[in-house]
C-alpha cells in the first residue's frame, strides 16, 4: 500500500522539491557588468564614485589597453574617504591579486572569496545585499544595472527591505550551496596550507589568550568542514545559532559584541568550545570601522556589510569596537567584522534561551540544569562542569555540521510566522491558544483524554497550515541530513514552541482535574502505601537485580522535575529515556552478579520500584500528556517502548488491588486500555505529511476505518468477554486459556479478558463491518473539521 | 527522536535496498530465556545494522535478507504472571511475535499456548507467531519433547524452532524464518513502514502478499 513513490528505496518527499534560486557565485557573474564596468570606467572614475560609500564598496577596473580587470578599488569608508587600490594579475586563464598567492578561475570567485575573507585587503568587500534577491527571473535585468547607480548607491532602507521580504523565501541550506559551489570548498585548504594558523596567535591581547588554544584547535575543525565557506555566503540571511543568543545580548544590554561574548558564559571562560565563540581582534587602519571580530565557533555564520547603512545596529556597535594592531595576514571566516548580524526584524531574534542547543539530546542534561531555578546552580560541582563541557563540545559538533542552525532556524521561522499579522498560521495559532485556555478545567463533560485528543487533531491541522508556507517548505528541503522521521519531529517541535507552550500549564491542569474525576490519583496514592515497602524482588524481579541508590534516585527525581517543566511531549519522552537509563545503570550497576544484562522481566519491575519513589500524580500527569500530544509516529521506537512502559508500570500501580475480587476490576481495566489503544490507533495516520496526506486522504480513510474497525472489534469483544467472565460456567474456559501461576492466581485472573470463545470470531467480524461504517464516518467527520480550520 | 541509526542511513549503502521494519513483541515466562534470545541474536549480527539502544527491554537490529533490509524493533514483555494484563499494550500493533518457553519447564510450555492463543485472538490478525523452545543445550533436562512442540505448532500455523540462546543454536535462524515470513510489500523506508505499521495489517492486499512469502 504504498502511497509515496520509491525512488532508489527512498521516498519523495513533497516539500523537498527543489526550487531553482541562484547561487551568490551565479548572482555575481550576472552583474558583473556592474561591479567590472567596462571602459570608459577607468581608476579616477571608479575612485570618486567609490568615495564616500561604506568600507568594502569596490569596484573592478579593466585596463584600458588589454580590457583585462586590472584594478580593484575598494572604499575604507569612514570621513577619510579613502579608496585603496589592488592589483589584479591575470595570467592565463586565472585572476589573482598581486599581493596574494591565491588564484581564481574567474573574477567573480575572486570577489566572492574576497568578499568572505580578506586575506590582503585591508577590508573585506562587501556586496550589496540586494543581490540575493536575484533569481532566475530577473537575472536578466542583472546585467542592465549600473556601476553608480545600483552597485554602489543601492540606499540601505531599500536593501534592509528587501531582505526582510525576500528572506523567508529564499532561505536555503548552507550545505547545499557549498556542493554547488566548490570554489570556495577548494580554496581554505590551500589557504590555511600556505599560511598555517599561527597567525591566529599574533596581535591577540593577552585577555584572550586563555581561550586561544581551543580557538585553534577549532578553526582546525572548522578548516576541514565542509559547510564554512558556503554557510559565509548563504548567511547573511542565515543566522547562526551560535551568535543569535549574543547578538540578542547586545540589543537588549547595549554592550559591545566583544564584551558580550566575554561576559555571556562567563562560567565558561576556560572551556574549550564555547558556543558563543572567542573574540579575536582584528588590526585594522581605521578603528571606526573595524569592528571587534570575534571567531565564528559555528559553521554558519552571520556576516553583512561592514558599516553600511549608519541605521543598522551594526554601525552603532562598531563604535564600541576597540582599536586593535594589525597582523599581515588573516582570513576573516573566522573573524567576526564582516560577519556582523544583519539589519533584521527584530522579531526574528529570539531571547538568549537555554534552547540553545537543546535540541540535540546531548544537551538535554544542560537545559534541566539551565532550567533549574537558582538555588539550585549553586550547587554546580566539578562533575556537572565536565558535563557542561562534554554537552557544549557536543553541541559545537553538531553546530559544525550545520544541524543544530537548521533547527534553530525552522523554529525561529515558525516562532515568526506564528507572530506574523494576519497570517494564517498566526490565527490559526491564536484561534488555538485561545480555544484551548477558554476551555475549563472540569471540561464540560468531557473526558481528559478527548479533550487531549482535541489538542492533538488541532496540532496536526496547524502543521499543515504550517508546512503549506513555502518558506517551511524551503527550509525543510534545505535539510538534508536528517532522516524523515528526524524532521518530522523537529517540525513537531517547533509547533509545540508556538502552540503547546502556552496552553501547557492549563493541559496539565486539565489532566489533573479528569485523573481525579476519574479516581486514577487517588487509587495511585493509595497503593502506593501499599507497594512502597516492596523491594523490587517483590515487585517480581529476580534475584540480585540492582535498584538505583539514593543518590541516582535523586538525580532521577531530578530529571522527572524537568521532564514535567518541559511543555514539549518530544522532549519529555527524551527525558524519560534518560531516566531509563539511569535505571538500566542502577540495575547493572548495584548487581549483585556482573556482567548480566537485564530485559522487560526486570526492568519493568525496577521502573515501577522507582516510580513508588516519585511523584506519581505528577507522572501520571506528563505521561497522560504525552500519550496523548505526542504525534503517533513518535510512538515508535525506542521512545515509544519506555513511554508505553512507563504508562503500563503506572496502570499496574494504580490498578493493583490484592485483595479485591479480580472480574470488576477487569472491566475497567480492559476499557481503559481499550480506550488508550483506540486513540493511539485514532491517529496513527493523521500524522502523515503535508501533500501526501492530501492526495490519499481518500485512501486513508478507508485504511482507518478497516484499522479502528479491528480496534472496536477488540474493545466490543473484550467487553462481550467481560460478560462472559461474569459467567460462572465460562470461568473455566478462561483458566484454560492461560493457565495462571500459583503465586499469583487471585490477581491474576483479574486480566483473563482472553476468556473469549473461538466460535466469536465471525461475530467480530460482522461487528467489525458495523463499526468500520460508525468509523469512518467519524473520520471523514473529524476531517472535515480539520480542513476547515 | 530515537530511530535514528542504521535503518535510516542504509538508505545511502544500499541503495537498491528495500527496507522493512517490524515490531516484534517477546512473549513468554519469567526467566525462559526471552531477552537472552534477543541478545544473542543481535549481537551475532553486524554492527552495522545495529542500533544502540539505552537497554536490553528494547532492541533494534536489522537483517538482511535478499534484496531486503528487515529491521525489528524487538519489545521484549515482563513474563511475570502479575504484569499479565499490561501485554496487551505491548503486542498491539506488532506485526510479529516469538512466544519463547522453557524446554525443561513444562508449565512454561503451557504458558506460550496461553500466549499463542491470546495473541491470534487479540493481537493484529496477521501478525506472524513464532514458538521458540529455549534453552535446548540442556537436552538431558528436557521435559517438553521437540515432537509435541512441533506438533502443536504445525496445528497452530506458527513458526517452531528450540533454539539456545547460550550455544547460538537456531538462535538467527528463527530471526531469519520470521523475516522471511514478513509482508514486504510496502515498506520502503524505515519511517513510513512506522507509519504504515498499523494500515498494512489490515490491509487485504498484505493478505495475499503474506500468503506468497509465507510458505518458507
Amino acid at each position: 500500500m504504498a502511497v509515496h513513490s520509491a525512488i532508489n528505496g527512498t521516498t519523495a518527499i513533497p516539500w523537498r522539491s527543489s526550487r531553482k534560486r541562484l547561487t551568490l557565485l551565479e548572482q555575481l557573474r550576472g552583474c558583473q557588468e556592474a561591479w567590472c564596468p567596462g571602459a570608459p570606467w577607468d581608476r579616477e572614475r571608479a575612485h570618486s564614485a567609490i568615495c564616500g560609500t561604506p568600507a568594502g564598496c569596490f569596484l573592478i577596473v579593466r585596463d584600458s589597453a588589454t580590457c583585462q580587470p586590472s584594478l580593484l578599488c575598494v572604499s575604507t569608508g569612514g570621513d577619510n574617504d579613502t579608496v585603496l587600490d589592488y592589483n589584479i594579475k591575470s595570467t592565463g586563464k586565472v585572476f589573482q591579486l598581486s599581493e596574494s598567492r591565491l588564484s581564481f578561475s574567474d573574477l567573480a570567485q575572486l570577489v566572492l572569496f574576497y568578499s568572505l575573507t580578506r586575506d590582503v585587503l585591508a577590508i573585506c568587500l562587501s556586496i550589496p545585499q540586494w543581490i540575493y534577491c536575484v533569481t532566475d527571473k530577473n537575472r536578466n535585468h542583472l546585467s542592465q544595472l549600473e556601476p553608480t547607480e545600483t552597485w554602489l548607491r543601492t540606499p540601505p532602507e531599500q536593501q534592509t527591505d528587501e531582505m526582510t521580504h525576500k528572506e523567508p523565501s529564499t532561505v536555503m541550506c548552507s550545505i547545499q550551496l557549498t556542493s554547488t559551489n566548490g570554489a570556495l570548498c577548494i580554496i581554505n585548504p590551500l589557504y590555511l596550507r600556505e599560511h598555517g594558523d599561527d597567525w591566529l596567535t599574533h596581535g591577540t591581547t593577552a585577555a584572550q589568550s586563555a581561550t586561544l588554544p581551543s580557538n585553534i584547535r577549532r578553526e582546525r575543525r572548522l578548516s576541514t568542514t565542509r559547510t564554512w565557506a558556503g554557510a559565509g555566503v548563504q548567511s547573511k540571511r542565515a543566522i547562526s545559532l551560535d551568535q543569535e543568543p549574543t547578538a540578542a545580548s547586545i540589543e537588549s544590554s547595549g554592550l559591545s559584541r566583544a564584551r558580550s561574548a566575554d561576559s555571556h558564559f562567563p562560567l565558561d571562560f576556560s572551556t574549550p568550545a564555547v558556543p558563543t565563540g572567542v573574540v579575536l581582534r582584528r588590526p585594522s587602519k581605521d578603528s571606526a570601522c573595524s569592528p571587534p571580530h570575534r571567531a565564528s565557533t559555528g559553521s554558519l555564520t552571520v556576516f553583512t556589510q561592514t558599516s553600511r547603512g549608519s541605521n543598522s545596529p551594526v554601525s552603532e556597535l562598531q563604535q564600541h569596537g576597540s582599536p586593535v594592531p594589525m597582523s599581515p595576514h588573516r582570513v576573516s571566516w573566522i573573524e567576526d567584522g564582516v560577519w556582523l548580524s544583519p539589519p533584521r526584524p527584530s522579531s526574528l531574534l529570539q531571547p538568549p534561551s537555554f534552547e540553545l542547543d537543546s535540541l540535540s539530546i546531548s544537551s538535554i542534561e544542560e537545559e534541566q540544569e539551565s532550567q533549574m531555578p537558582s538555588a539550585a546552580s549553586h550547587h554546580a560541582s566539578a562533575h556537572r562542569l565536565a558535563d557542561k563541557v562534554i554537552h557544549r563540545l557536543s553541541a559545537v559538533g553538531q553546530a559544525l555540521g550545520g544541524l543544530v542552525s537548521q533547527k534553530k532556524r525552522l523554529i525561529n521561522r515558525v516562532q515568526e510566522l506564528s507572530e506574523r499579522k494576519g497570517g494564517s498560521f498566526a490565527e490559526n495559532v491564536k484561534g488555538f491558544v485561545e480555544m484551548t485556555l477558554k476551555k475549563g478545567v472540569d471540561l464540560d463533560g468531557v473526558t481528559g483524554s478527548e479533550f487531549l485528543q482535541e489538542v492533538r487533531s488541532s496540532l496536526t491541522s496547524l502543521r499543515e497550515t504550517l508546512l503549506d508556507y513555502p518558506e517551511i517548505q524551503a527550509l525543510l528541503d534545505s535539510i538534508t541530513d536528517l532522516s524523515d522521521a528526524e524532521i518530522e519531529s523537529l517540525v513537531e517541535l517547533s509547533l509545540h514552541k508556538v502552540a503547546v507552550k502556552p496552553v501547557s500549564a492549563h493541559l496539565y491542569s486539565c489532566i489533573h482535574a479528569s485523573r481525579i474525576k476519574d479516581g486514577t490519583l487517588e487509587r495511585l496514592q493509595s497503593n502506593l502505601r501499599v507497594l512502597e515497602k516492596n523491594k523490587v524482588e517483590e515487585l517480581g524481579a529476580s534475584a540480585g537485580v540492582g535498584v538505583p541508590d539514593s543518590s541516582s534516585l535523586e538525580r532521577i527525581q531530578q530529571k522527572w522535575t524537568s521532564m514535567h517543566e518541559a511543555y514539549s511531549p518530544n522532549k519529555k519522552v527524551d527525558i524519560l529515556l534518560k531516566v531509563c537509563k539511569s535505571i538500566y545503570h542502577g540495575m547493572s550497576a548495584n548487581a549483585s552478579s556482573a556482567g548480566t544484562v537485564f530485559g522487560a522481566d526486570d526492568f519493568l519491575p525496577c521502573l515501577t520500584w522507582v516510580l513508588l519513589r516519585s511523584d506519581l500524580t505528577t507522572l501520571q500527569i506528563d505521561t497522560d500528556y504525552m500519550m496523548e500530544l505526542l504525534d503517533p509516529t513518535q510512538l515508535q521506537g525506542e521512545g515509544g517502548y519506555y513511554l508505553t512502559t512507563l504508562y503500563a508500570s503506572l496502570y499496574y500501580i494504580s490498578s493493583f488491588r490484592p485483595r479485591m475480587p479480580a472480574r470488576q476490576l477487569s472491566v475497567e481495566a480492559q476499557h481503559s486500555l481499550n480506550q488508550w489503544h483506540r486513540r493511539r490507533t485514532l491517529h496513527c495516520d493523521q500524522s502523515r505529511r503535508s501533500k501526501n496526506r492530501r492526495t490519499i486522504r481518500r485512501q486513508m480513510c478507508r485504511d482507518r476505518g478497516s484499522q479502528n474497525s479491528q480496534t472496536d472489534t477488540e474493545s466490543k469483544e473484550e467487553s462481550g468477554s467481560v460478560d462472559v467472565d461474569k459467567s460462572p460456567q465460562q470461568a473455566g474456559s478462561s483458566t484454560e486459556g492461560l493457565p495462571p501461576l500459583s503465586e499469583e492466581k487471585p490477581r491474576g485472573q483479574e486480566v483473563k479478558d482472553v476468556s473469549k470463545t473461538p466460535s466469536s470470531a465471525s461475530d467480530c467480524n460482522e461487528q467489525g463491518i458495523l463499526s468500520k461504517q460508525k468509523d469512518r464516518q467519524t473520520l471523514c467527520a473529524g476531517e472535515d473539521e480539520q480542513t476547515k480550520n | 527522536m530515537s530511530s535514528r541509526g542504521s535503518g535510516g542511513r542504509s538508505n545511502g549503502t544500499l541503495p537498491q535496498t528495500k527496507i522493512c521494519q517490524f515490531k516484534l513483541v517477546l512473549l513468554g515466562d519469567m526467566a525462559v530465556g526471552k531477552s537472552s534470545l534477543v541478545l544473542r541474536f543481535v549481537k551475532g549480527q553486524f554492527d552495522e545494522f545495529q542500533e544502540t539502544t539505552i537497554g536490553a527491554a528494547f532492541l533494534a537490529q536489522s537483517v538482511c535478507l535478499d534484496d531486503t533490509t528487515v529491521k525489528f524493533e524487538i519489545w521484549d514483555t515482563a513474563g511475570q504472571e502479575r504484569y499479565h494484563s499490561l501485554a496487551p499494550m505491548y503486542y498491539r500493533g506488532a506485526q510479529a511475535a516469538i512466544v519463547v518457553f522453557d524446554i525443561t519447564k513444562p508449565e512454561t510450555f503451557e504458558r506460550a499456548k496461553a500466549w499463542v492463543k491470546e495473541l491470534q485472538r487479540q493481537a493484529s490478525p496477521n501478525i506472524v507467531i513464532a514458538l521458540a523452545g529455549n534453552k535446548a543445550d540442556l537436552a538431558e533436562k528436557r521435559l517438553v519433547e521437540y515432537e509435541e512442540a512441533q506438533t502443536y505448532a504445525e496445528d497452530t500455523g506458527l513458526l517452531f524452532m528450540e533454539t539456545s540462546a547460550k550455544t547460538a543454536m537456531n538462535v538467527n535462524e528463527l530471526f531469519l524464518a520470521i523475516a522471511k515470513k514478513m509482508p514486504k510489500t510496502d515498506t520502503q523506508n524505515p519511517t513510513h513502514a512506522a507509519r504504515h505499521r498499523g494500515v498494512n495489517l489490515q490491509d487485504p492486499d498484505a493478505h495475499s502478499t503474506r500468503a506468497c512469502c509465507g510458505g518458507n
